[in-house]
């Protein structure tokens, strides 16, 4: 996708500190999951440490460590608490991040079926490994699936925290996925988790939107913004919408601090987006009330459904004053907007059901009720298995069969798949990293890397910085590190 | 916004360049029917035990 290097700023090369970018909606898309294990058909318990431990086997085998890069430039690695994680490699538009994330999908389902092999031969032969990619266990310990978003630094964190966080806390009516719970069904996983709006810290607190500054870009101009209230989607469409309708909203405010006066989410500031949340959750029909800050005139409080058609028009503005633009802004952006606004009537109207072809929780909620309705007697942790299958990429069948039948939707075939499993996006530095470790894997070479370092580490160290993740040029230093591979 | 070809479906065939950017259909009043199909899938290959199932994911809290 070269277009966007002809959105150059004249006079950028001369000008080292006036970036490329600086101006233009471009943004680089990273999705990072944690996973949950467990092992079902053994006679004595296995934890999740150990589960995850085996399938991380051939990891530390070939990389003498927990985390390594793949060929595809992702990121795998044993997180805190037994998770095993995939980040995807930095995308500059959010199907390509899809196709990385679902490649990320298969990893983690070839790595949990070898492990499963080997379970087999101490834990007897009907041991089944279940790697879930949701966000609460079965004991209400939660984890994360992370979207980062590159947002140019100019735009203040109390800006995004007052203008964004309105917008991912209603988002779950149509990327939510769904959890059955006693008290009836929720439309999110993470709700009941998640307290405060934006924190520095993460590992005590349940920040919604974290801006820590390790932007793996040039710090001056850009910051990483770090989503942490979303949902692990199964459906490929809703996790394609969920990171290009935020792409839209960080687009108009990134606009709208350039060009001043008042924001077009002025009005909906939430007085408190941890209750709103959980008031979101609980409304499949999108009416609940949530309260609006103090300061927000006129209004006191607005309806989950009327936040989102705000950001909606809001959106729909944006891409008709950028109509010669927009598919390079957001390729499918029209597409984008006809589903947002589609899945929002749906809602309005009680029709969620219609939706069940891309929007998770519609899907899970409607094969769960119709599961009910074919055993009325079905008890909770039924429904509580059924929610979890419906997570499971390694053994579970729900999705598999929801796909085959034509119920939910695809976006990436079983091809597209293979081929993001194989390559990183061309576009962005991933290109460059994934090439470095595809010819490092080849040559058996000792090697290390991160996102914005490649390195060959014997006989003597050879290495390079890749600062910008925009950049898929190869430079001299990148040139001698592969050269020196050979 | 030219029409684009329905490529949004379960097919498994080859995509080409664009990546399955067809439209993306939200009526979905055909796939009630097969929903009995995914139902009966889902019931054959679901282990009976569903406490067991539940109570063996445990993990720590992630980040």
């Amino acid at each position: 996708m070269p277009q966007l290097r002809q959105e150059r700023v004249a006079g950028a090369e001369d000008d080292p500190s006036h970036g490329a970018h600086d101006h233009d909606f471009s943004r680089i898309f990273g999705i990072e999951t944690e996973y949950g294990v467990s092992v079902t058909g053994t006679a004595r318990p296995c934890d999740a440490g150990q589960v995850a431990m085996t399938m991380f086997r051939p990891v530390i085998s070939r990389a003498r460590s927990t985390n390594t890069y793949l060929a595809n430039g992702a990121r795998l690695y044993l997180d805190v608490g037994s998770h095993p994680e995939y980040a995807t490699a930095e995308a500059r538009d959010p199907m390509d991040a899809l196709a990385q994330d679902a490649a990320g999908e298969r990893v983690m389902a070839r790595l949990a079926m070898d492990a499963q092999r080997t379970l087999r031969e101490t834990h007897g032969p009907d041991a089944t490994v279940h790697v879930f990619k949701n966000n609460v266990d079965s004991e209400g310990h939660s984890f994360g699936c992370h979207e980062n978003y590159l947002v140019r630094r100019a735009v203040p964190l109390d800006v995004i925290e007052r203008e964004l966080i309105p917008f991912l806390v209603t988002r779950p009516l149509f990327s939510g996925a769904g959890r059955v719970t006693r008290d009836g069904f929720q439309i999110t996983q993470r709700a009941d988790f998640l307290d405060d709006a934006v924190s520095s810290a993460t590992t005590r607190s349940r920040p919604m939107v974290n801006t820590r500054d390790e932007p793996h870009a040039d710090a001056e101009r850009f910051r990483r913004l770090h989503v942490i209230v979303g949902d692990s989607n199964r459906s490929q469409v809703a996790t394609w919408m969920k990171l290009a309708t935020t792409h839209l909203v960080l687009c108009i405010i990134e606009e709208h601090r350039r060009t001043g006066g008042m924001s077009p989410f002025a009005g909906c500031a939430l007085a408190d987006p941890g209750a709103a949340i959980k008031a979101v959750s609980r409304d499949p029909s999108g009416r609940a009330r949530l309260a609006l800050a103090d300061d927000v005139p006129v209004c006191r409080d607005r309806t989950a459904l009327d936040v989102q058609r705000i950001y909606l028009a809001a959106a729909q503005r944006f891409v008709a004053d950028h109509a010669a633009a927009a598919e390079t802004i957001l390729p499918g952006a029209a597409q984008v907007l006809e589903l947002w606004e589609s899945a929002l009537e749906a809602i309005a109207c009680g029709d969620w059901m219609s939706l069940a072809g891309w929007v998770d929780w519609a899907a899970k909620r409607r094969f769960v009720e119709a599961m009910t309705r074919r055993h009325p007697d079905i008890g909770f942790a039924r429904l509580e298995q059924l929610d979890l299958a419906y997570h499971d990429i390694a053994n579970g069948n729900v999705v598999p069969s929801l796909e085959r039948h034509g119920s939910l939707r695809r976006l990436i075939d079983d091809a597209g798949v293979t081929r993001a499993v194989d390559e990183p996006p061309q576009d962005t530095r991933a290109a460059l990293r994934g090439a470095f470790v595809a010819r490092a894997l080849r040559a058996g070479a000792q090697w290390s890397c991160d996102w914005t370092h490649v390195a060959l580490t014997a006989p003597h160290r050879v290495e390079c910085e890749l600062l910008d993740p925009f950049d898929a040029t190869p430079t001299d230093d990148y040139r001698n590190v592969m050269a020196a591979l050979d | 916004m030219p029409q684009e070809q329905d490529r949004i479906t379960s097919q498994t065939g080859p995509e080409e360049e664009s990546q399955g950017l067809g439209r993306v259909d939200a009526d979905v009043t055909g796939q009630m029917d097969d929903l009995d199909a995914v139902l009966d899938d889902i019931e054959s290959t679901l282990e009976t035990n569903a406490e067991e199932y539940v109570n063996r994911f445990v993990q720590k809290g992630g980040e």
